[in-house]
């Protein structure tokens, strides 16, 4: 019981340490390519604690939704993190979870922020709601052909992470099949599309018109605003953490806790620089061209889904 | 490992025709093009080379390989970017179908090939029976490439990915086809595209237009 307390804390601590860290990594690299010295990787963990020390202003008119999303938001994402482990050796609270549960806590995570964006009564707040759901239904068909097929492979067809990981750890020469890379294009996809970059979305800019998850969060300031950032950097590293440890999962069954530890956080940069080279080689689509988008990865998801009983 | 790089390399040409599919510029269609034959002389090269190291011999695929890097590779990519230069369309507006309801037909037609090659009774050979099916889709990805697009262009680059998905079954089931085979598919090849693009340097003059939608029209 201690141990297993034990292990869900150290989770926690690693992924709050390590979330905003990534993102800054992607900003890194960006100007890197674009020969601009750029910001500091540390700069989003110096962007919360100014968040933190500033005060709120909420308007007059809002209601509780307002108050709670952003604590709901950041709450979600971390249980949703908590539910998939790091490494397989701090699997045990996760016994009980399920991957549908996860996708379904990502989903409450950001109805709440719709909503809020709704309860501020701003035009821009309601336009971010309403696109931001449209992206979220359009790549949700991938995720759950992804994990159908992630489960489908187990034997025993279930959807519980548990499960998932032990065939991980039995199969981890899995890596380098067709089905494998395929999961892995379409998930690069949506995590692109879930986590808000710039295909879908351009995280930096506030100009009216483009913007989708900036747009919902106009509104917000100070200590809820560092909240939702925050949520974000931790919902973003569940889908990495998903292509890391189950999609590629190379050096996954190794003993040691810290060496497995390195070679999941080096994995998780790899992928940071394949998004950032998405980033800086692409332009941001049209919001009507979303679709060709998601219905690419869906495509790309399905192949995987038969070949994986093609190759069997 | 060689199985699995065939595969892969197989997925990765069915891939890029549903890439073709939800392309709209004319060069893009293009390149796209020359990159599945690329990955089609990948995998040619991959044959003749596992092929020389088992039987410790000269094999004829590996002609083959240089043949498609020439012909499909180069020269027939630069005789259509110069056909599409000549002619001004560069962006499809208006499609038969719109791409996210394409790519799904396109996925139920995956889907078919799967069902019908799985209900042929006598291919034991569950290699070959994954090899049939990439390419059978690709065969279909290219016919319905040509009934979707309504530019005279998209329908050479459809006749060519029909003409690269009937390669690879050849050369995934049988190791390569005879030479003599191949040499006269490669310049039937090009000869049909030489006189598709005279054909649509002819319609392009007398319409003012590639669209094939046009050619109905009564002309005095």
């Amino acid at each position: 019981m201690i141990v297993s307390v034990l292990k869900l804390l150290v989770q926690i601590m690693l992924i709050l340490i390590i979330a905003p860290f990534f993102t800054g990594v992607i900003k890194k690299l960006k100007s890197k390519f674009q020969h601009k010295i750029g910001l500091s990787v540390f700069q989003p963990y110096y962007n919360l604690i100014k968040l933190c020390k500033k005060d709120l202003v909420v308007s007059s008119v809002t209601s509780w939704i307002y108050n709670v999303a952003p604590y709901i938001y950041f709450m979600t994402s971390l249980f949703a993190v908590l539910c998939l482990p790091v490494v397989h050796q701090l699997i045990g609270p996760a016994y009980f979870t399920d991957l549908l549960v996860i996708v379904y806590l990502l989903v409450a995570g950001r109805i709440f922020m719709a909503l809020a964006g709704l309860d501020t009564g701003s035009a821009f707040g309601g336009m971010g709601s309403s696109r931001e759901m449209l992206v979220s239904a359009l790549v949700e068909p991938a995720l759950f052909v992804i994990i159908i097929t992630v489960s489908s492979r187990t034997g025993i067809a279930s959807t519980n992470v548990s499960s998932i990981y032990e065939y991980t750890l039995s199969h981890t020469e899995a890596a380098f099949s067709p089905i494998n890379l395929l999961l892995f294009a379409s998930m690069l996809m949506i995590l692109i599309a879930e986590s808000s970059r710039i295909p879908v979305d351009d995280p930096s800019t506030h100009l009216e018109l483009t913007m989708v998850h900036e747009a919902m969060v106009l509104e917000y300031s100070g200590r809820h605003l560092a909240f939702i950032e925050m949520g974000t950097h931790i919902k973003q590293l569940v889908f990495m953490t998903f292509m890391a440890n189950i999609l590629i999962p190379i050096g996954f069954n190794i003993e040691n806790i810290f060496i497995g530890l390195g070679i999941y956080i080096l994995k998780i940069l790899a992928i940071t620089v394949l998004v950032a080279l998405v980033e800086i080689n692409t332009v941001k689509l049209r919001l009507y061209s979303i679709p060709n988008f998601a219905a690419i990865a869906f495509i790309i998801s399905v192949l995987g889904f038969l070949t994986c009983f093609i190759l069997k | 490992m060689y199985s699995n790089a065939i595969n892969l390399l197989a997925i990765l040409i069915l891939i890029s025709s549903f890439i073709l599919i939800a392309n709209k510029r004319q060069n893009a269609y293009i390149s796209t093009f020359r990159f599945q034959s690329l990955l089609l002389a990948l995998v040619s090269l991959l044959v003749s080379v596992r092929s020389m190291l088992s039987n410790k011999k000269f094999d004829e695929v590996i002609i083959i390989f240089c043949l498609i890097v020439l012909f499909k590779v180069v020269i027939i990519p630069i005789v259509l970017k110069r056909t599409s230069k000549k002619v001004e369309y560069t962006v499809e507006k208006d499609f038969f179908i719109n791409i996210p309801v394409s790519m799904l037909i396109c996925c139920g037609l995956v889907v078919l090939c799967w069902h019908v090659i799985y209900s042929i009774e006598g291919i034991n050979n569950s290699d070959t029976r994954n090899y049939l099916i990439y390419s059978m889709s690709v065969v279909m990805l290219g016919l319905f490439f040509m009934i979707s697009r309504k530019k005279a262009i998209g329908q050479i680059v459809g006749f060519l990915v029909i003409e690269n998905g009937m390669f690879l079954a050849a050369m995934l089931t049988t190791e390569g086809m005879p030479m003599f085979v191949e040499l006269g598919l490669f310049f039937d090849l090009l000869t049909a595209v030489l006189i598709m693009g005279i054909f649509v340097f002819k319609i392009n003059d007398t319409f003012d237009s590639i669209d094939i939608n046009k050619l109905k029209n009564l002309k005095g």
